[in-house]
């Protein structure tokens, strides 16, 4: 009895310890990631001189890098440095190899991703509070209003890819958009659009039926009593989730790989000739830049501190959002009671 | 050894001349290919000839269209040509017929009896061969290039294509076979690795660790599901693909038969990182099922004198089972619709891996669905059929995800029925 009992003992402490380990071999899998592009990507991004921060990598557009031996040394210019070079060393013949992206920064690259992830939330929350509403306060329970909210939970677990190829086929090429940003918003849009309908209807019904019937009873009428009695209260709430939603945006790389992104564009969003043309033109994106800089170009000492660099920044900027997101509903959820 | 070769001498002489059997064979199909080949590249060239004078038109140069002299193609004399290579097949086939049936009944005996054993299979296998010569001369004559491809001609070459060729100058394949495959060992490699974690991290969370551990562990992992695709495909570029050759060379693992490997991005390599993709969506919607489990089944059980490991083994994994399914399969759906990792990591060679190597068919290239879309979409003519194969490609993944939202709709509907 005795001796059955303490082999079951042993038995549970051990497949306990199992259960630990895996669970702690997760958080060091993960840990290990965020310490090797935050060190690695951290040379790129920081200097060990004030301002402590390489405002060039953070301002610059990228340019090709040119590696060569002069006179006994090694010598790794940018683009434009090289051309300077070249003119302050007449007559002086190099074997210049070159390394395309390597030098300069990423600045572009940020400044699409954020016009991207602006219009596109703009999109979505605008799309997405709408039908919410009309789903959670409009709405009979029909047939029709049961296909849509079958149809929002499976385009919930659609691949990002198929997505994208629905954006090229209809934005791009059958609407004539051509790889633009309003294609991309639209694209992007739609993807998180499930997301952000299903967040933003369990805000509103979270809203007790008594803040309705009452301003009802006032004399209000329906969409006085939603816009003044029910969407403050759920607000916060759909926010809140939709941030998430913001990470998933940024984060995404497919559905931009031929709807929005350029791999290289000399000329910044603004510098456009008429207005218009801001909407239907690409932008480098920084994920999509991610992508070209790990498979278009080789490893090695020289591509390494604009791969790591450019890595490190984007998983700062999608986890710094992230964090909020969670930080944030793990605030509202002690806080929220009715 | 002189001895052996001796010995051989006569097989050797018999291989030989069997070998020479097929030399008009050979010329007959290379200069039917030629030819074929020919009348192709010269319709192609018309084609071009006559898209350039259309676009000339339209925009409005008639002098420019007027100036560009499209020839003329002899489209029927050609295929005529072609044509009478089935009465040269005929004649050519009949004749290394009789050779190789005068050459396989003085064919030598082998001193080895297994030997001899498996050379009177192949014997049996080319008398199969030669007999099935006549419908091959029956087809030739029959062929008609105005014969249209019926529609489930093109449909089931697209479903059971084993190859995927793209821009060759012969003949391109869009067959899904390859990579599904691919996408389909991917995930499975992933969620061998991500199940056991995910459900034991789910475990250990809710049942196991101390609240504070609780607060820290759940918000973390949660936090991973957060990192970009993209930045996991090039850490595996970076880090993950290069230690996994590594180990793979050391000499630890020496006693593994398919060790070292050559290539360092792999269907492991991608499965790995798509493992850490899948193991938050597990974990969360496990922990979720296992929090639901109504109290009431856990006190009861603990009340008949069940140890903790016997309430989660008996009680509570079976109550949360066909949640904890549903978890698994929305982990599927997210790994299997991923595009970055497996477009970075998995080694994009268009093939079906080689199984006669066991578990060794796992350290090899493949190509994916999805990989394949992001790689071909970018460059395709658009309207042609690769552009719609790509879109095929992209049809046949949507309605495998959808298969795996609905299975795990359905998992999740059980679910609730069974704790009420």
């Amino acid at each position: 009895m005795m001796k059955a009992k303490t082999r079951r003992r042993f038995l549970e402490q051990t497949l306990f310890w199992l259960f630990r380990i895996a669970t702690y071999l997760v958080l060091a899998a993960a840990t290990y990631i965020f310490l090797d592009i935050g060190i690695k990507g951290g040379r790129t991004v920081f200097t060990s001189k004030p301002p402590f921060v390489n405002l060039e990598f953070l301002s610059q557009p990228p340019q090709t890098l040119y590696v060569f031996d002069f006179e006994g040394k090694k010598m790794t210019l940018g683009d434009r440095e090289f051309r300077q070079w070249k003119v302050q060393h007449p007559g002086v013949e190099v074997e210049a190899s070159s390394v395309a992206y390597s030098a300069g920064g990423i600045w572009p690259c940020i400044v699409g991703t954020a016009l991207l992830v602006i219009g596109s939330m703009v999109l979505a929350l605008g799309i997405g509070i709408s039908s919410a509403i009309y789903l959670s306060e409009y709405s009979r329970n029909g047939p029709l209003i049961r296909l849509v909210r079958i149809a929002i939970l499976n385009l919930a677990g659609v691949p990002s890819i198929v997505f994208g190829l629905f954006g090229f086929g209809l934005f791009v090429i059958f609407f004539g958009w051509n790889v633009s940003l309003i294609a991309g918003w639209f694209t992007l849009g739609l993807m998180v659009l499930p997301a952000i309908i299903t967040a933003s209807e369990e805000s509103l019904r979270a809203v007790p039926q008594g803040l309705r019937e009452g301003s009802l009873a006032l004399g209000a009428s329906k969409w006085q009593t939603i816009r003044k009695n029910v969407l403050p209260y759920a607000l916060p709430g759909i926010l809140t989730s939709s941030i998430l939603g913001i990470a998933r945006v940024a984060g995404e790389t497919a559905p931009i790989m031929f709807t929005a992104a350029y791999a290289m564009k000399d000329e910044m969003p603004w510098q456009v000739a008429k207005f218009t043309d801001f909407f239907f033109q690409g932008v480098m994106a920084l994920p999509y830049h991610i992508y070209v800089v790990s498979s278009k170009i080789p490893q090695n000492e020289y591509t390494q501190r604009v791969q790591y660099g450019a890595a490190f920044v984007f998983l700062f900027l999608v986890m710094l959002i992230a964090l909020t997101s969670i930080v944030l509903r793990e605030r509202s959820r002690s806080r929220l009671s009715w | 050894m002189f001895q052996i070769a001796a010995s051989l001498a006569p097989f050797d002489q018999f291989a030989s001349g069997f070998s020479d059997t097929a030399e008009n064979l050979h010329g007959l199909v290379s200069d039917l290919t030629e030819q074929a080949s020919a009348l192709k590249e010269q319709l192609f060239a018309r084609a071009e000839l006559l898209a350039q004078r259309d676009q000339l038109e339209r925009s409005g140069d008639h002098d420019g269209a007027q100036k560009i002299v499209v020839p003329e193609v002899d489209r029927a004399a050609a295929l005529l040509a072609l044509h009478q290579g089935a009465g040269r097949f005929e004649s050519i086939s009949a004749e290394m017929t009789a050779q190789l049936y005068s050459l396989l009944a003085a064919a030598p005996s082998l001193p080895d009896p297994a030997e001899q054993k498996s050379f009177d299979q192949w014997k049996i296998t080319t008398r199969d061969y030669l007999a099935a010569l006549p419908i091959a001369s029956k087809k030739l004559r029959e062929w008609s290039a105005d014969e249209p491809i019926p529609w489930y001609r093109s449909i089931s070459s697209f479903l059971f294509g084993r190859e995927w060729v793209t821009a060759s100058f012969w003949q391109d394949w869009y067959g899904i076979i390859p990579l599904l495959v691919g996408s389909i060992l991917v995930s499975i490699v992933a969620l061998l690795i991500a199940v056991p974690l995910g459900v034991a991290s789910a475990i250990y969370v809710s049942e196991v660790a101390s609240v504070h551990e609780k607060r820290l562990i759940k918000p973390y992992i949660e936090f991973i599901s957060a990192i970009p695709s993209v930045v996991l495909g090039f850490f595996g570029i970076a880090v993950v693909g290069q230690a996994i050759r590594a180990a793979s060379q050391s000499s630890w693992f020496s006693w593994i038969s398919f060790f070292p490997i050559s290539e360092r991005l792999n269907i492991f390599t991608a499965g790995c990182l798509l493992a850490l993709m899948a193991v938050p969506t597990i974990f969360t919607l496990a922990e979720d099922a296992l929090r639901n489990v109504p109290r009431g089944f856990k006190e009861a059980s603990y009340a008949l004198g069940a140890n903790r490991l016997q309430t989660i083994a008996r009680v509570l994994v079976p109550a949360s089972l066909s949640g904890i399914v549903s978890a698994i399969l929305l982990g599927l759906g997210r790994v299997i619709g991923e595009t970055m990792v497996v477009l970075l990591c998995a080694g994009n060679r268009i093939a079906i891996p080689d199984f006669s190597q066991g578990l060794g068919a796992v350290f090899q290239p493949v190509h994916t669905m999805t990989g394949i879309i992001a790689q071909e979409m970018g460059e395709v003519v658009r309207g042609s059929t690769h552009y719609r194969a790509l879109f095929m490609v992209g049809l046949v993944l949507f309605t495998i995800t959808l298969g795996i939202n609905y299975l795990a709709q359905k998992f999740v509907a059980r679910y609730r029925m069974s704790i009420g």
